[in-house]
């Protein structure tokens, strides 16, 4: 075999998958997201059929008070939870690095746990201890005096946070504790010579050197976060403030199996990949720009 | 295998699957089953398969399976229609498979119709057993002359109230009329408690206010619906909510039979509950209730019906079930025969009976519960027998009361009266008709 | 972070590197860094991450408490200790039982999808990542930016256009329809190829070249063997993505029988609003689904971390 074929056999197999899987669906919803349907008859028994709907899908989308809604919402709940789950996860793995605990090795696997945990099952487990009459944390709460509904409609935003920081905590502390193994022992050397605080070894010296990692993380998380589906689809059945078009994932799904508009749920998808796309473009740019200044 | 021809293979392939794609880009018809011709009943035995969220309901389906031997029912459990049964029915026949009948709520069936999923069953000859039902109830699975579902159970509403607390302590009457409502709300908060409370969000109660002020929202005329929902019925029941609304008469913080709810009726603070007939079994666990509580008619207008319709279901054929004739003799048989409906009931636990003459044996005597009132009898028959026959579900129901219910949330906290919510809401009705390729106008 | 701190960090960069050799003389890094902790440092921050650890634990800890007691112990007794009865035993035994043993199908289903959608898509991206990395040929920065954009789109944007495709194709609701899209790993991809453009050196491949060994021989005899940290890494990655995967599998599978266990289980804690009995098959199921992947967790844990450093640090 010649080397000039040999890439694209080796390619060849992911790619196929890749294009059918990725690709096509991704040109089909853009394609659907400027159809609409027309029926004849009162309940379209009179037949179908697809005409070109120009941008009014993406219109109709973006003028929608609940899908942008939906989009505040993921926008508040990320900076929320992405910032508090980041800044745990770093914080953790300076901990655990430090040195300066006890059973380091326990404590990091006790962190990651939660990541083997499928959403669905972290959800289903957190819901026992949200729901008033099952949860003990309820009841604990209430003998102290404090009232909680963790499903009312305020504050059941902030319980999905939790159960999303309760699993990807550890996970994120992992890939930022690689990165401050890989920094040099002499750093630290130095900075003890030079008489610098752990505190100001971690400010001048991990901090700056772990920031590809965090950056990998909060890209994930971004994604991650306009992801969300399976938590609050999963507490919808619990939570008078869940609606279906609660998050844009939600919503998708609602338009296409529930409200019969596969062309408005087509371009709530693209909208959602081009939102997740500038959001990591943005967030990479603004490591790049932050790296040349520095 | 030689390099110019795996990559040739590899090109292929993906051609192949890139012609796939772009000839899959229209978006998926519904089933054009309805233009089929209709299939005979089979010859042999026949299996059909049956997804509700009714309990036990395979239960209900043995008493028919022993009854003959030509077909066989399986129920399947799914979640609630909104729970994600729905999207799972519907996700399932647009794949091709799915269950011969699924649970469809009845306001929900115009919705399944414009999907594709369901069999229209006056190809099947289905009017002709109209008369075996309530009138109150098959009127609600049809949309014009079409019968798309089965009636399964209908939830005509009544007032379910706590005579001990109400009568007793309070010196009071369960209201008989909207204007007596007003008052003895207002003596009732006046006393420190709610006569009822509401959860804003949740659009059915304002559409079972209107259905009974005799209100149309959705007049299905020729190809196209009219949206009315600013008609003098519809305005009356606006402007009364947003008075009750303004001055704080009812509770606005949680609905009937949630869990505190549960706990303020148990407390006496809660006295009543406006809603479906199904409403007796949930009253019934409020907790030490036995002997307390009682059933009244539905608060009414001057003019208008004498209820509304609140709940129920259907089973409905879905449009690719290869057994639509044995559905429908199994349907028949569950939804009009008297041992059909009295599994259910005993099953089941449905709501009021979807058959013409017969509400259950059950259901024809004196509650314990009810301090020995035969409520079923006195009361929720005349509910039944008093609804609005005019109106028609629209095939988008899940926005409706979605606009509704954010409508009714505003409303509460007197942002925008119910009066302009309507008028704003059929304009957004009407705009989302077109959108999904339906004819639709505002009323005039 | 303030233009002061990036000027320290700057200055901290360099001093170092003009130190090194000083430090090259010095203990080995953890020992420097361990000398001078005081014993009440080593307390404190020993508790607080104990308090942490307590966090991480307390659903994992209710699931397995809750799992041994009757429907009417799970709401009459506290949640944090066992009720009167312990009956764990049948708790495990209903939920194997329950519909005709419809639970251990459920598991064997998302072994089969995460544990064949896994090998398969690793070993697909690896090939790819080789691909991409070792050979420069026409159209390699084109396939480069095309699976770029395919990490960044959401995989739930994908999977309603996926599911139109696969119902006009006839595969909804098979295990094919949830298996396929799960041998696609575009983050597998590039892992892999970073890694290979660093790990696989270009005499070692030319070597083999001279010795008549084929391109294909090269990657699978040569490269892979190097690749094996990567291996694995984007074999865990893959198959958590896969066993965690919610939404492809809701759109897709309409038969029980089909379903991973979080469907199944979903399915099951959606019963409990009628049905209280369903409270303890749902617990009994999450307590035996979490233990075989908690313990695969902690086993693999030190794997995932050497891989995972040679793609956060490159990439």
């Amino acid at each position: 075999m010649r080397s000039r074929t040999a890439p694209w056999v080796l390619l060849a197999p992911f790619l196929v998958l890749f294009i059918g899987t990725m690709i096509i669906p991704i040109i089909m919803a853009i394609g659907y997201s400027f159809t609409r349907v027309e029926r004849s008859g009162l309940l379209g028994e009179g037949g179908t059929k697809s005409v070109f709907a120009g941008l009014d899908n993406y219109l109709a989308a973006l003028t929608n008070a609940n899908f942008i809604e939906s989009i505040g919402r993921m926008i508040l709940f990320g900076v929320v939870q992405v910032t508090v789950m980041i800044v745990a996860a770093t914080i953790l793995a300076l901990l655990l690095e430090s040195a300066s605990a006890k059973w380091p090795g326990f404590f990091r696997a006790t962190y990651f746990l939660p990541y083997g945990i499928p959403g669905v099952i972290a959800t289903i487990l957190w819901s026992f201890l949200y729901i008033p009459g099952l949860s003990p944390i309820v009841d604990v709460l209430a003998v102290v005096g404090i009232d909680v509904d963790f499903l009312g409609p305020s504050m059941v935003l902030w319980s999905i946070a939790n159960i999303v920081t309760w699993t990807y905590t550890g996970y994120n502390m992992l890939i930022i504790i690689a990165q401050l193994k890989s920094i040099p022992g002499e750093l630290y050397e130095a900075a003890k010579i030079d008489g610098a605080t752990s505190f100001r070894v971690a400010m001048a010296i991990q901090l700056p050197l772990i920031r590809p990692a965090l950056m990998l993380t909060i890209i994930f998380s971004i994604i991650g976060t306009l992801q969300l589906f399976a938590e609050p689809r999963l507490l919808q059945t619990m939570s008078a403030g869940i609606t279906s078009e609660y998050t844009p994932n939600m919503s998708a799904y609602a338009f296409a199996f529930q409200y019969n508009d596969i062309g408005m749920a087509a371009a709530q998808s693209v909208i959602i990949a081009l939102a997740a796309f500038l959001l990591s473009a943005v967030a990479l740019g603004v490591s790049n720009w932050t790296e040349k200044r520095s | 295998m030689t390099p110019r021809l795996s990559r040739r293979a590899a090109l292929a392939g993906g051609g192949a699957a890139f012609a796939a794609g772009l000839a899959a880009c229209a978006p998926p018809n519904p089933g054009e089953v309805n233009a089929e011709p209709t299939i005979p009943p089979a010859d042999g035995k026949v299996h059909l398969s049956y997804w509700a969220w009714l309990k036990d309901l395979q239960n209900v389906c043995d008493v028919f399976n022993q009854s003959q031997d030509r077909i066989q029912v399986d129920a399947t459990w799914i979640p609630g229609g909104n729970s994600g049964g729905y999207a799972k029915i519907l996700s399932a026949i647009a794949a091709g498979g799915g269950p011969d009948i699924a649970q469809v709520e009845l306001r929900q069936i115009p919705e399944f119709a414009l999907a594709g999923a369901l069999v229209d069953l006056s190809r099947y000859g289905f009017n002709e057993k109209e008369s075996l039902f309530d009138p109150g109830a098959i009127t609600q699975a049809k949309v014009g002359d079409t019968i798309w579902g089965v009636p399964q159970d209908t939830g005509p509403v009544a007032t379910f109230y706590n005579r001990a607390v109400l009568e007793e302590e309070l010196g009071l009457a369960a209201p008989a009329t909207w204007d007596e409502f007003y008052e003895t709300a207002g003596i009732v908060s006046e006393a420190g408690k709610m006569l009822i409370s509401l959860d804003p969000s949740d659009g059915s109660h304002p559409i079972a206010w209107v259905m009974q002020a005799g209100a149309n929202w959705f007049r299905p005329e020729g190809d196209g619906w009219i949206v009315d929902m600013t008609g003098d019925a519809s305005m009356q029941v606006a402007e009364y909510w947003d008075r009750i609304f303004a001055e704080k008469l009812v509770g606005t913080g949680y609905g009937s039979f949630t869990t505190p709810w549960y706990a303020a009726a148990a407390d006496g603070n809660v006295l009543a509950s406006i809603s479906g007939s199904w409403s007796d079994a949930l009253v019934k666990t409020v907790p030490d209730g036995e002997g307390k509580w009682a059933v009244a008619p539905m608060p009414t207008w001057p003019d208008g019906y004498a209820s509304g319709g609140h709940g129920g279901s259907a089973a409905a054929v879905s449009s690719t079930s290869q057994h639509p004739a044995e559905a429908l003799e199994f349907l028949t048989w569950m939804c009009t025969d008297p041992a059909g409906i009295d599994a259910m009931i005993k099953h089941s636990g449905i709501g009021w009976s979807p058959a013409a003459d017969y509400i259950g044996e059950s259901r024809q005597q004196p509650d314990e519960f009810f301090s020995g009132q035969n409520y079923n009898e006195e009361v929720i028959v005349p509910m039944a027998e008093g609804q609005n026959l005019e109106w028609t579900w629209a095939p988008l129901m899940q926005r409706v009361q979605a606009i509704v219910g954010d409508g009714m949330t505003t409303a509460v906290t007197g942002e925008v009266p119910l009066a302009d919510m309507f008028a704003a809401a059929q304009t957004e009705i009407v705009e989302i008709m077109r959108t999904i390729g339906l004819n639709a106008e505002e009323a005039r | 972070m303030s233009t002061a701190e990036i000027d320290t960090t700057t200055t901290g960069r360099r001093k170092p590197l003009g130190n090194a050799a000083k430090a090259a003389r010095g203990d080995g890094r953890a020992g420097a860094r361990d000398a001078g902790r005081k014993p009440t440092t080593t307390i404190i921050v020993t508790a607080l991450l104990a308090i942490v650890a307590l966090y991480f634990l307390v659903p994992v800890y209710w699931v397995v408490i809750n799992a041994t007691k009757s429907t009417e112990d799970l709401f009459g007794t506290s949640g944090f200790w066992f009720g009167e009865n312990f009956q764990l035993l049948e708790n495990m035994r209903a939920v194997l039982d329950a519909n005709g043993g419809i639970f251990p199908r459920w598991g064997l289903n998302s072994l089969l999808y995460a544990g064949v959608g896994s090998v398969l898509a690793t070993y697909f991206a690896t090939a790819a990542g080789y691909a991409l990395a070792k050979y420069r040929f026409r159209g390699r920065n084109f396939v480069y930016a095309l699976v770029l954009g395919g990490v960044l789109v959401p995989g739930t944007a994908v999977a309603l256009p996926l599911f139109f495709l696969f119902s006009s194709m006839g595969i909804t609701n098979t295990y094919w329809s949830v298996l396929i899209p799960s041998l696609v790993s575009p983050f597998g991809l590039f892992l892999a190829s970073i890694y290979a453009s660093a790990a696989v050196p270009e005499e070692m491949l030319e070597a083999g070249r001279i010795d008549g060994v084929g391109e294909l021989g090269l990657f699978h005899r040569l490269a892979l063997p190097q690749l094996t940290p990567a291996l694995v890494t984007i074999l865990l990655f893959q198959f958590v993505a896969i066993w965690n995967n919610y939404m492809l599998p809701l759109v897709m599978l309409a038969d029980e029988k089909l379903y991973p266990i979080t469907l199944g289980l979903d399915n099951w804690r959606a019963q409990t609003d009628r049905l209280p009995e369903f409270y303890q098959l749902t617990i009994g199921g999450a307590l035996l689904s979490v233990i075989p992947l908690a313990i695969l967790i902690l086993v693999l844990q030190r794997f995932w971390r050497g891989g995972l450093t040679e793609g956060s640090v490159k990439g």
